[in-house]
């Protein structure tokens, strides 16, 4: 199509096409003209090149989830195979860094007495615990057998605690009776080096998660509000900015309350029919400008299995949706947009660090994400909160490295960056429930963090009550 | 109230004497020979105490707390327990090395005295006592609870709490000034345990807040839940960020539960600082029904609803069981009635002894027959209505039933609406009660045999008309009522009776009221009988013209006592909803796995345990066989010097427990370290020859074989790690009897009551009953039929004939034992059941560490434990569904040893620590005073029903145990107001035992609902997926998820699985602790009667997502796409 027939196009409906616009839409892909006329608003009079940004053909692209390539049957062998590609994979990253010796041959070498020479292991943490004297005592174990580690409290390493069933480099001495004083203790890590990619064109993404539609907690107001404003329903410059380079939006989980996720959860819903939960969500779906892509995977609310790795929504789900650009994925997921990587988790393992990790907090997720980043693995913990299905390949383990994580669950907002990586927490459009006043747990409510990704800086708009 | 001598007859003293002597014998005998040095001690472990001030002795251990306590006992005993624990923390009693140690024992005490010295609790519940300090440097106490203080019951928990104030005024501490994240911590931690466990009430935050902010002491406890809080964690002052059941149980079950009591002795005390207690009474306590206010359902009993147990009536609902009051001889207590053809028709889903959760008036009830009170009625197939009253009709009628139309009556005696301080509900119109109407008006003896009679007696004398010929008018409409009449007016013939076409209406009336009928050729016959007293009710002459009675707008009642001309009574004013609680028990008590002897044999004996694979056993094939590598206590000789892990040395001397510091390697010391200090210990790796050990054993006994297989322990658990004689585990082996933790062997009973029996319904014959001391029946006749009714003496038990067989086994044991080991002469020489009648036997409750002696007097079919409910008490348990067990005298006093008690927390209930040897009332469970004990309740009563006044208001013209305590007469002269003719009627044991797998049992369960008018069976079919399958599927689906490994060959479990795929330690073969088939067991019967019973689409959707969420984790996608269609 050239341009004239363009011009005329728009032209016949009643738009005028800026220049640039017009340039935008000859070199993009044949269907653009026809979205950007079923999306723009129609009481718009000029087509700029803003508007024609925000549609361009759908470029999210799953790198990896589960769905539909579960081959779990449940077997003890998918068990073991499910840890040895995590200790692999993990092992791999740092093999680079340490010279790492099977642990049967550092046990079976007899060391004489007083013998100080360096070893060092890549091993799996299988217990820690605290000695008498206040050091830590860990066993660590890689395919060949397992040792004992001894961190004496005087040591700096002493400050970075373990985490059962991450994956190490431990450096130290031989001790007679095959104990390990450890003296260096390495992380898979991200590289310092790190440099983030980012969007060639200025755009950005609205990171969310745990709406909640169904519960009786869900904050409609509110969420509506948010709706009005992707639709151009503000006044001030900031949102105009946001919104103009909004082209994506992000849903980490937790679209829907669900039912039966807690016992008596029944008392706390407004809507008590999963699939009406989800054709409310489409719903509100339906009103997003249809030039948006949108990213949905689930979380521990959704129907779905609750083991994780998760896969997309059921087909059932998916169809209720209306709106064009929506792409269901799993939970985890690595999706690319616009060149940029981000690792999308709802963080159900959060919960498991907030108790074994000093210092996490539910009011500081970001900490927590960072930690996990640092051992390149979502959910290292076993036998916790999280149930793993046990896949022939760890989903949990993050490579490639992303350049945004975004998770969710906790319903507090957190963002920070470690080495380049831009880690966000999204809150909630919930309010706080009874279970969350137990528990001590302010949530943060209808709070966007906007992700930018030309630059990687995220900004944060609140919809207030 | 405490009191060390009972009053008591000459006869029932003559009875205590006899039981004292036979006892002597017994103990004699036991510690001749324990005297041999085979056990640990050398005389019997099983102290006798005579009362209550003596059994907390041996439970606390102070030499002179006894004498102590009965001299405060004029004080009553909660607040003789406060004084005692005073003078104990002041030094007047017992001496100890600080001041802590007093405190701890001095709170310990008063609560063993106020748990009569029988619950462990208070030395197993209350871990520890220590002194913190507050902000501002004062000292306060803190209490660490631990688990087994739920024993204790909530009085005990919340008179601990104020014993420890009132230690702590006397030692001049300082009240505890809790943080404010400290208090938040106990909100969110009672919160979380009731998520985990059951409280019996959930306290609201503000009430935890309160008693928090209040309490003068700290009650802290050990951690009892894997579980962490998430808020407030690393707490300075709280050592753990794991859950505390026991503050959960003393703040929630305890102070706030049991604030009234508490507050009745704050106040007698004058103590300040527990003010807060009104505030506690005045918001928490769900007010309790008023007075005048009616009645409501309440549907509490159907909560946690199980498959396979019956729901038999929704709360209140007609056709449900209907109330009768009166005590038969074997309930109260906590034990209730029915007609043993109600149990029949219930498909035998109700057996003597089981257990049913009850709407009212308390939670639950064993059920015993009683056949003197309604059977239930049922319409067949063919429409025929049949009122069921024996066990035959029952039973031939069962197969051809298409509805249960009524239950039948339930017998609830007086004194449970007391104990539960529920307000009485509207008696029905019974024949106890017509009698005495009818006395008033005359005194001549008046026959009632047919309808006729019936209202031919109420014209005379002007009384009601007689309960038998009332029908249930109050089930129908005052409309049904009107169309009955017309309908029978217009269209009934009478030709031998009534006959009226069958139209549904009329018919369904005809039902309701519980009217006997036949149904032939579409018509409906009514006996001659029936019709009579129909058409009177009805007011229709009879050509069945309508008399000229107006009747508008009266109800049903009022229509038919004015039609009738007669005084009608409501006969149904109460229904009872009930359901299954847990089945009735008659087994004999195993280990699991089961064990023969206390022994170890490690590894070696593999999975079962077995001696003779562990002495076969070799490591290497160099190896001689049967050397193996054991845990166990060394002792050593005192004559010879030798070491040994037997109680008895080759040399014949009695061995000593040989202590060393595993950390200093010092030998030979007492029970602490001298250098280091801390615990010295016997235990030590040993290697031993089983194998020689095992041979010469076998020939010392003279016991080639005989046995399958014998097993012994993988490893002991005690803390001087002290094994059985082998010698034991070979005769036990031999004769199949396994022996429990403590080395005794048990046989597990339901408690039920009985105050009278019949010689025949225990297999006794007239000589044996005379034997006994049984001299003369209720009546004041000697013994000369076997079906007089004789008064039970309140030791005396009655078992079931499964335990006779196994209690045989267990004398042949002892005798073998006896000779063989002991080399002493045989003593039970029993063949028969009959030869066990007269032997002493110790009762032992669960949690509980006092027996209390028992003789057995007879054996009935039922799978249930009779004895008196004052036996009960005494063990602290009643009749709701309890269970305890019973183990032959001369086995608990030989074979028992402190030294085998698992050396952990709870490791001392469930042990004969103490026997108690006779039955003080006043010093038993206080809720076996509140047992009526009259033949008959008086007309007043029956009136104040109606009124639903509280059970206090009657309580001065009720005959209870409580008016009788201190005299003779709190033993004896006992009296029933329900006779029955068998104890033991009625299916022997529950279908629900009976009945096959789960899905058997639950289809049973939903089509017996089907059937029962009383029932709902969606209703029941949605409780049970909510509360059994739903939570079982994911918690077996998460369980999966993250499971743990074991291995095959060692055992030895994996928090997850090792690297290498097998086992590190042994190079076995790892599997699964939870399987595909444990996670999915439920699913498909799940979906199956969601669908069949219509349960909300809620719970089918939260089924169908669960069927996804396993299919997904269980099918490979690559093999077989998975769509959520497929189940919908």
């Amino acid at each position: 199509m050239d341009g004239m027939d363009i011009v005329k196009t728009l032209a016949s409906r009643g738009f005028i096409v800026e220049p640039d616009a017009l340039e935008a839409i000859k070199n993009s892909d044949p269907g653009t003209l026809d979205r950007l006329l079923s999306s723009i608003d129609p009481s718009a009079l000029t087509i700029s090149k803003e508007d024609v940004a925000r549609l361009k053909a759908p470029c999210v692209k799953v790198l990896s989830d589960i769905t539909n390539n579960s081959t779990c049957i449940g077997d003890y062998d998918e068990f073991v195979g499910y840890f040895r590609d995590r200790y692999g994979r993990l092992g791999d990253m740092m093999r680079h860094r340490i010279s790492a010796r099977p642990i049967e041959s550092i046990k079976k070498k007899g060391f004489s007495r007083g013998e100080k020479a360096e070893v060092s292991v890549i091993g799996m943490v299988s217990d820690v615990r605290s000695t008498s004297n206040g050091n830590r005592l860990a066993e660590i174990e890689d395919m060949t057998g397992s040792i004992s580690v001894l961190i004496s409290k005087d040591k700096d390493i002493f400050e970075t605690p373990l985490l059962l069933d991450e994956v190490v480099g431990v450096t130290g001495t031989v001790k007679d009776g095959g104990l390990l004083m450890a003296s260096s203790i390495i992380y898979p890590d991200v590289p310092n080096t790190n440099v983030p990619r980012r969007s060639e064109e200025p755009s950005a993404a609205a990171l969310i998660s745990d709406v909640h539609i169904g519960s009786n907690t869900f904050l409609e107001d509110r969420w509506l509000k948010f709706i009005d404003w992707l639709n151009g329903d503000y006044e001030d410059d900031r949102s105009h900015g946001l919104v103009s380079r909004l082209k994506y939006v992000v849903v980490a989980g937790d679209l829907v309350d669900g039912i039966g996720v807690y016992p008596g959860q029944e008392k706390e819903l407004s809507i008590l029919d999963i699939y009406e939960q989800y054709s409310k969500a489409a719903e509100y779906f339906d009103q997003f400008p249809k030039g948006l892509n949108i990213i949905i995977t689930p979380g521990n609310h959704d129907a779905v299995r609750q083991a994780e790795p998760q896969p997309a929504l059921p087909e059932e789900v998916r169809r209720m949706f209306k709106h064009p650009n929506i792409t269901f994925a799993g939970n985890p997921s690595a999706v690319e947009i616009e060149g940029v990587r981000l690792l999308l988790y709802h963080g159900r393992s959060l919960d498991d660090l907030v108790s074994s990790l000093p210092g996490a907090s539910y009011s500081r997720p970001e900490k927590a994400m960072a930690e996990l980043l640092k051992r390149r693995h979502l959910s290292p913990i076993y036998g916790g909160k999280v149930m793993i299905a046990p896949e022939a390949r760890d989903h949990f383990v993050i490579d490639p490295l992303p350049d945004i994580m975004h998770s969710g669950h906790v319903h507090t907002v957190g963002v920070c960056r470690y080495r380049g990586v831009t880690l966000v927490n999204s809150g909630t459009w919930q309010a706080q429930t009874e279970f969350q006043k137990r528990m001590n747990i302010q949530p943060d409510p209808a709070k966007i963090p906007i992700v930018d990704l030309h630059t990687g800086d995220v900004s944060i708009i609140s919809f207030g009550s | 109230m405490l009191s060390s001598m009972s009053s008591a007859s000459e006869s029932q003293e003559k009875y205590f004497k006899s039981l004292e002597r036979e006892f002597l014998k017994c103990r004699d005998i036991a510690n001749r020979a324990r005297s041999l040095g085979y056990d640990p001690q050398l005389e019997t472990e099983v102290p006798a105490a005579n009362d209550l001030a003596e059994r907390v002795e041996v439970l606390m251990g102070v030499p002179g707390l006894a004498e102590h306590i009965r001299k405060c006992e004029h004080l009553g005993r909660e607040e003789a327990s406060l004084q005692v624990a005073a003078d104990i923390a002041e030094g007047l009693v017992g001496r100890f090395e600080n001041k802590v140690d007093a405190i701890q024992c001095a709170i310990r005490t008063a609560a063993a005295i106020i748990t009569e010295g029988v619950v462990a609790a208070p030395l197993e519940g209350i871990s520890q006592v220590s002194l913190a300090k507050n902000d501002d440097g004062s000292e306060y106490i803190r209490i660490y609870f631990a688990g087994p203080i739920r024993s204790a019951g909530g009085t005990a928990e919340a008179l601990s709490v104020l014993a420890a104030d009132y230690v702590r005024r006397k030692m001049g501490l300082a009240p505890y000034k809790p943080r404010p994240e400290e208090i938040e911590r106990y909100v969110e931690e009672i919160a979380l345990y009731k998520s985990l466990q059951h409280l019996q009430y959930t306290p609201t935050d503000d009430e935890i807040r309160l008693i928090v902010k209040n309490l003068p002491v700290c009650v802290d406890g050990e951690p009892t839940e894997d579980e962490e809080v998430q808020g407030y964690r690393d707490l300075e002052r709280v050592e753990t960020n794991r859950v505390r059941g026991g503050i959960a149980l003393v703040i929630a079950e305890g102070l706030i539960l049991k604030a009234p009591k508490v507050k009745k002795h704050v106040d007698k005390l004058k103590f300040d600082g527990w003010e807060f207690l009104d505030r506690i009474i005045a918001g928490s306590k769900p007010s309790d029904e008023s007075h005048d206010e009616k009645i409501k359902p309440k549907e509490k009993f159907l909560v946690d609803l199980i498959a396979g147990r019956p729901v038999f009536g929704h709360p209140s609902r007609a056709g449900g069981f209907r109330l009768r009051y009166g005590r038969a001889r074997n309930t109260g207590f906590a034990a209730a009635g029915i007609h043993p053809a109600s149990m029949v028709i219930m498909d035998d889903f109700i057996a003597t002894g089981t257990q049913l959760k009850v709407e009212r008036p308390g939670k639950a009830a064993a059920i015993v027959p009683v056949d003197s009170i309604d059977g239930p009625t049922v319409k067949l197939l063919n429409g025929d209505v049949v009122y069921v009253d024996s066990v035959e009709k029952a039973l031939s009628v069962r197969k051809d039933v298409s509805e249960i139309l009524d239950n039948g009556e339930i017998l609830i005696n007086y004194g449970d609406f007391l104990e539960n301080n529920h307000v009485l509900l509207p008696s029905p119109y019974v024949v106890e009660w017509w009698e005495q109407d009818l006395a008033l008006r005359t005194a001549d003896a008046v026959e009632v045999r047919s309808a006729r009679d019936a209202f031919a007696v109420s014209e005379k004398y002007g009384v009601p008309l007689h309960p038998r010929y009332t029908l249930m008018w109050r089930d129908i409409s005052a409309d049904d009522l009107r169309h009955l009449r017309e309908y029978i007016s217009r269209e009934g013939r009478v030709k031998d009776g009534l006959r009226v076409p069958v139209e549904p209406r009329s018919k369904r009336s005809l039902e309701l009221l519980l009217l006997p009928h036949r149904v032939r050729d579409g018509v409906v016959l009514v006996d001659d009988d029936g019709s009579f007293l129909l058409l009177r009710c009805l007011g229709l002459n009879p050509d069945l013209s309508l008399k000229d009675v107006d009747i508008a707008g009266l109800d049903p009642l009022e229509a038919v006592s004015k039609m009738s001309g007669v005084k009608v009574m409501d006969r149904a004013l109460s229904r009872i909803g009930a359901r299954m609680g847990r089945p009735e028990k008659s087994k004999m008590r195993e280990m699991k796995p089961p064990v023969h002897v206390l022994f170890p044999v490690g590894e070696a004996g593999g999975a079962k345990r077995s001696l003779e694979d562990a002495a076969a056993f070799t490591k290497n094939m160099n190896d001689k066989a049967g050397l193996i590598e054991v845990e166990m206590g060394r002792r050593k000789c005192p004559e010879c010097g030798a070491m040994t892990f037997k109680c008895r040395c080759d040399c014949g001397a009695h061995t000593e427990p040989y202590y060393w510091c595993p950390d200093c390697k010092l030998e030979g010391i007492g029970g602490r370290c001298p250098r280091c200090g801390r615990p010295a210990t016997t235990n030590m790796p040993m290697r031993i020859d089983l194998k020689g050990i095992y041979t010469s054993t076998m020939d010392s006994l003279g016991v080639r074989g005989g046995f399958e297989i014998l097993k012994g322990v993988q490893g002991l658990i005690s803390s001087e790690k002290t094994p059985e004689p082998l010698e034991k585990g070979v005769l036990r082996a031999l004769h199949g009897v396994y022996v429990f933790k403590d080395g005794t062997v048990r046989y597990d009973l339901s408690d039920v009551p009985l105050t009278h029996f019949r010689p025949r319904e225990l297999g006794l014959s007239i000589e044996k009953l005379k034997e006994l001391g049984y001299e003369k029946d209720v009546q004041g006749r000697p013994p000369e039929s076997l079906d007089q009714v004789f008064e039970l003496k309140v030791q005396d038990v009655i078992l079931s004939h499964d335990c006779s067989s196994y209690l045989i086994k267990v004398a042949g044991f002892i005798d073998d034992m006896l000779e063989k080991l002991y080399g002493l002469p045989r003593f039970y020489n029993v063949t028969r059941e009959e030869d066990l009648v007269g032997h002493l036997v110790i009762g032992l409750a669960p949690h509980t560490s006092a027996g209390v002696l028992g003789r057995i007097i007879g054996f009935t079919g039922a799978s249930a434990g009779y004895a008196h409910p004052f036996f009960h008490a005494a063990k602290r348990r009643n009749c709701d569904g309890d269970e305890d067990c019973v183990m032959l005298l001369m086995d608990g006093l030989i074979n028992f040893s402190r030294s085998y008690l698992p050396d952990r927390r709870g490791g001392k209930m469930d042990a004969p620590l103490v026997l108690s040897m006779r039955i003080d009332p006043k010093e038993v469970d206080k809720e076996s005073h509140n047992i009526d004990v009259m033949a008959r309740y008086p007309r007043e009563f029956y009136l104040a029903t109606l009124e639903y006044k509280s059970p206090k208001d009657v309580e001065k013209m009720m005959d209870l145990v409580s008016g009788r305590l201190g005299t003779p007469a709190q033993y004896e002269g006992f009296l029933f107001t329900h006779d029955t003719s068998d104890i033991a009627a009625g299916p022997t044991n529950s279908a629900y035992k009976t009945l096959g797998s789960m899905e058997e049992k639950l289809r049973a369960q939903l089509e017996l609902g089907r059937r029962l008018r009383a029932v709902d069976e969606r209703d029941v079919a949605e409780r049970v997926i909510n509360s059994h399958f739903l939570p079982d599927l994911i918690g077996n689906l998460r369980a999966f998820s993250t499971q743990q490994m074991r291995c095959v060959k060692c055992g030895a479990r994996y928090r997850r699985p090792p690297l290498s795929g097998t086992c590190p330690k042994c190079g076995g073969r790892v599997i699964l602790t939870v399987h595909e088939g444990a996670v999915t067991k439920y699913m498909e019967v799940s979906i199956a009667i969601a669908r069949d019973y219509g349960v909300s689409n809620y719970t089918l959707q939260r089924l169908e997502l669960l069927s996804l969420s396993i299919k997904s984790l269980f099918e490979n996608d690559k093999s077989k796409q998975v769509i959520l269609s497929d189940f919908m």
